[in-house]
């Protein structure tokens, strides 16, 4: 029995909770749960790599969908369309290369977002100047407002002074590039065949007089429904790049001959007014200087083509 | 193990042994212990340590004395062949080291630059100076290359009629980088030397003397110094790095690489000076120690200027302005700038030379901008065509493209650039400025499209500007400014500025700048002054980024940065 009894000041029945760890460090490999439901959490889910996860999807959602576009469309061109009939097709008005302007934000495909950039740049050998591209420049000058510039590249060293005023006099009057629908840039260059830059990141250059002049004949006029004049202009215009440029003598002479007959049933070789095969065809029988030569029909062709007012230039770089 | 064997004997094994019996083994023990047995010692006798020490004293002491005597020995021959050394010389008078150049005398001789050393003049005995690139001596015969700034010829010392043995040992000894006078015959080779810059020609050495000697240890070797970075990790040699070559200046300046970058250097400067005073404009100097801090304020360097401080100029845009203000029109001038920009990149020096020009114009900027284009297309052409040779040198260590432009310079306007990073994925603003990624992205974009490495980017948004900057007539958010760009770095910026003293006044509260510090910059505009506009270009920039170098140190003859200041 014990002397004197104190009462306890403390609770004893208390379960005191003794620490086993002396240094507590929040885990490094914590699931991301687990850390959400916990109060104190020390590690958050980077925003950063949540947003990079969702661009992530989208992109792959992208490249879905781009599959699925990319295998219809080999179904249809590995298709052939046996139906198609030639005499079916109907005869859709012929439009002329100088009427209405054509929509060129559908031709040149320029997204709202991003501004308009419609800098065409066309680089071309001054020991061959392409004519025919200074007679397309003449016809989108009269349907547009152009701006137009040419430059010579560090690859040459002198240009002759005609090569440099081949536009004629050009007024800009310190307006900005902004107020024009196109700028035109050509660029004096030691180059082996002629080059079109335009939208560098989503299409690679066109090389070729004939197909550069075929994509500034698309902004002009919309391509002809006609199958059968469409593949006739192209026809001429193979002609003219290939036999009339590069051919040798009894090649121009053969290809002379073609005009002629072409040019006595109509007064243009493609269509009922001046069009790109009578360009080219113009253009490469002037430099090859046959000019003088060439039975009437031709003659006469190319009297008119001269009357078109479009010529000018071309025929003053012909003759310096 | 000597311990081991010595505790192993002192209880002596319990089973017989092979050897001798008990009572001899362990006299054998006992032996061992006191007597740490000696492997050198031969025949080991039971004497006393003294002995045994002195007898391997005895023996450091024979060989000592064997040594004293080849010595002496050695010494005697020496002695004995430099006699000799001169004896059998006849050549003794065609090589040596004279005595130092104090202007003894005034020699008529004609001193021929290696440069001209061609097949022409085969056949001939002339004098060249030069320094010692490379020896190689080959028994009888010595080849040494001798470099003159960008040219190195071989030259030949050969045992013969005119040359002794002594002759080539002495050729072959000469350090590297010593200069010497060679008296030579130029003479043709059949096969080309690959190695020198003057292949068809060496020269058979009559006479050569060191006229000025370089010490053997150099602190970087020059050929280390010219060999390309790629080069030098595949076969294991070493290239010298930046810092080492900055530290002796001296001599990496001597290397051919340098020779080229700094003569081309040289042209720029020239070029920009005929151009411009072919031109009609001025050349002016303005001062470079000014009361107050011009365009920012942070970043000048202040010094003491008698009882108050002033400042290094940061750049010549207030005394240029000026000069116009009093009627000089066109004016350039040409004098080091002081940035105190603690930025350590690799294009930003704390000093670096500017070449600036300012122009009154009659009606539009543009009036400006293509004269200061054209200077830059006349500089180019003048590089092309002039300093190939240099151009070609520096392509060895440092290979690169060739610097393409076009004629007139393509220009660009800001919107423009906007969208064609827009295109590229970039994602900014309309008025945002260009961050220097976005600048070299939007380069080789417009390289891609225009194959060209300089062009000038017009109409920047009025906000990224400095206050002098007259804004766009019809849309107040953009500035008659431009920037011009080589390689995708800008090199020049420039604008029309503001000669009207009320708007500079507005525009200048607009951007919160005390007005007591610019008065007298304002005052300058109110009696009268011209339209005018201008820009400034850095030499060493322009230089690196012509040759597409990688480091503006390297175009910096004894570059200044916040971590160097010597030499």
């Amino acid at each position: 029995m014990p002397m004197y009894h104190i009462r306890s000041k403390s609770r004893v029945d208390t379960e005191v909770d003794l620490p086993t760890c002396m240094y507590k460090l929040p885990n490094i490999h914590g699931q991301q749960n687990r850390c959400e439901d916990q109060g104190h959490q020390k590690w958050e889910v980077d925003p950063e790599v949540k947003a990079l996860q969702a661009r992530q999807d989208e992109i792959m959602q992208k490249l879905y969908e781009l599959e699925a576009v990319v295998s219809g469309l080999a179904k249809t061109v590995s298709t052939p369309d046996a139906d198609l009939d030639a005499l079916s097709i109907s005869q859709s008005p012929y439009n002329s290369a100088l009427s209405d302007p054509l929509d060129l934000d559908g031709l040149l495909g320029q997204a709202g977002d991003c501004g308009t950039i419609r800098d065409i740049v066309i680089n071309a050998n001054p020991a061959q100047p392409p004519l025919s591209l200074l007679v397309l420049h003449s016809m989108l000058c009269r349907r547009y407002s152009v701006l137009s510039s040419i430059h010579v590249h560090s690859s040459i060293s002198a240009v002759p002074p005609s090569l440099l005023g081949c536009f004629g006099p050009l007024y800009t009057n310190g307006c900005r590039r902004q107020r024009f629908q196109l700028i035109f840039t050509l660029i004096w260059k030691d180059v082996p065949r002629v080059e079109l830059k335009f939208n560098v990141p989503s299409m690679c250059a066109v090389e070729g007089e004939g197909n550069v002049a075929r994509f500034l004949y698309r902004l002009l006029l919309a391509p002809s429904k006609d199958p059968v004049l469409a593949t006739v202009m192209d026809n001429w215009v193979d002609t003219a790049v290939f036999q009339l440029a590069e051919g040798g003598a009894r090649e121009q002479k053969a290809v002379v001959q073609a005009l002629n007959m072409a040019l006595t049933k109509d007064p243009w070789l493609a269509g009922p007014t001046l069009s790109l095969a009578d360009i080219l065809c113009a253009c490469w029988l002037m430099q090859t200087g046959t000019a003088s030569v060439v039975p009437s029909n031709v003659q006469k062709w190319l009297k008119s083509c001269e009357n078109s007012g479009h010529f000018c230039h071309a025929l003053s770089l012909m003759i310096n | 193990m000597l311990a081991e064997l010595g505790w192993g004997w002192i209880f002596p094994p319990a089973e017989p042994l092979p050897w001798g019996n008990k009572a001899q083994v362990n006299a054998f023990c006992f032996f061992l212990l006191f007597f740490p047995f000696r492997a050198t010692s031969c025949g080991s006798t039971p004497e006393g340590d003294s002995q045994a020490q002195s007898k391997k004293a005895l023996k450091k002491q024979q060989k000592e004395a064997e040594k004293a005597a080849k010595k002496a020995e050695k010494q005697a021959k020496q002695v004995s062949t430099m006699g000799s050394w001169h004896e059998g010389d006849f050549a003794k008078d065609q090589y040596g080291v004279p005595p130092m150049f104090q202007s003894q005398e005034k020699l008529d001789r004609v001193l021929v630059r290696v440069q001209d050393l061609t097949a022409e003049k085969a056949g001939q005995l002339l004098w060249v100076r030069a320094r010692i690139h490379t020896s190689r001596a080959k028994g009888k015969q010595c080849f040494l290359v001798l470099r003159q700034q960008q040219f190195n010829v071989q030259a030949l010392v050969a045992v013969g009629d005119h040359a002794s043995k002594q002759m080539v040992k002495f050729a072959a000894n000469i350090t590297k980088e010593s200069i010497v006078d060679v008296e030579g015959m130029v003479s043709k080779v059949e096969q080309k030397i690959e190695s020198c810059t003057q292949q068809d020609v060496e020269l058979h050495v009559k006479r050569i003397f060191v006229v000025s000697q370089a010490e053997p240890r150099l602190p970087l070797q020059l050929e280390d110094a010219v060999r390309p970075e790629g080069e030098g990790d595949e076969e294991g040699r070493a290239t010298v790095n930046q810092d080492t070559r900055l530290d002796n200046r001296v001599i990496d300046l001597r290397t051919t690489t340098s020779q080229a970058i700094f003569r081309l250097q040289s042209g720029v400067c020239q070029l920009f000076r005929d151009t411009l005073s072919n031109k009609g404009f001025v050349e002016i100097q303005t001062p470079k120690i000014i009361s107050a801090a011009s365009e920012g304020g942070a970043n000048v360097f202040t010094v003491s200027y008698f009882k108050t401080s002033a400042y290094l100029a940061q750049s010549p845009q207030l005394y240029k302005q000026m000069c116009i203000c009093a009627d000089f029109d066109k004016v350039f001038c040409v004098g080091p700038v002081f940035r105190a920009e603690d930025s350590n990149t690799h294009r930003h020096l704390t000093e670096f030379v500017g070449l600036d020009i300012e122009m009154a114009f009659n009606y539009h900027y543009h009036e400006v901008v293509e004269s200061i284009t054209d200077t830059m297309v006349q500089i180019f052409k003048g590089l092309r065509d002039r300093f190939q040779t240099e151009i070609q040198t520096v392509n060895k260590q440092y290979p690169s493209e060739p610097f393409k432009f076009l004629e007139p310079t393509l220009r660009l306007e800001y919107w423009e650039a906007v969208a064609m990073l827009k295109q590229a994925g970039v994602e900014m603003g309309d008025e945002e400025d260009l961050s220097t990624p976005n600048e070299k992205l939007l380069g080789r974009l417009v390289k891609e499209k225009y194959d060209t490495d300089f062009y000038v980017l017009d109409k920047y948004p009025l906000a990224v500007r400095p206050f002098y900057t007259m804004p766009d007539p019809i849309n107040p958010k953009y500035s008659n400014s431009y920037d011009m760009f080589m390689r995708g770095e800008e090199i020049l910026s420039g604008a029309q500025r503001i000669h009207d003293a009320q708007l500079l006044t507005e525009r200048a509260l607009h951007h919160n700048i005390d007005l007591e510090k610019i008065k007298a910059y304002i005052d300058s505009f109110r009696f009268g002054a011209p339209p005018h506009a201008g820009g400034g270009i850095g030499l060493e920039r322009v230089t690196m980024l012509y040759l597409g170098l990688h480091n503006v140190r390297q175009t910096s003859m004894f570059p200044r940065d916040p971590k160097r200041l010597t030499p």
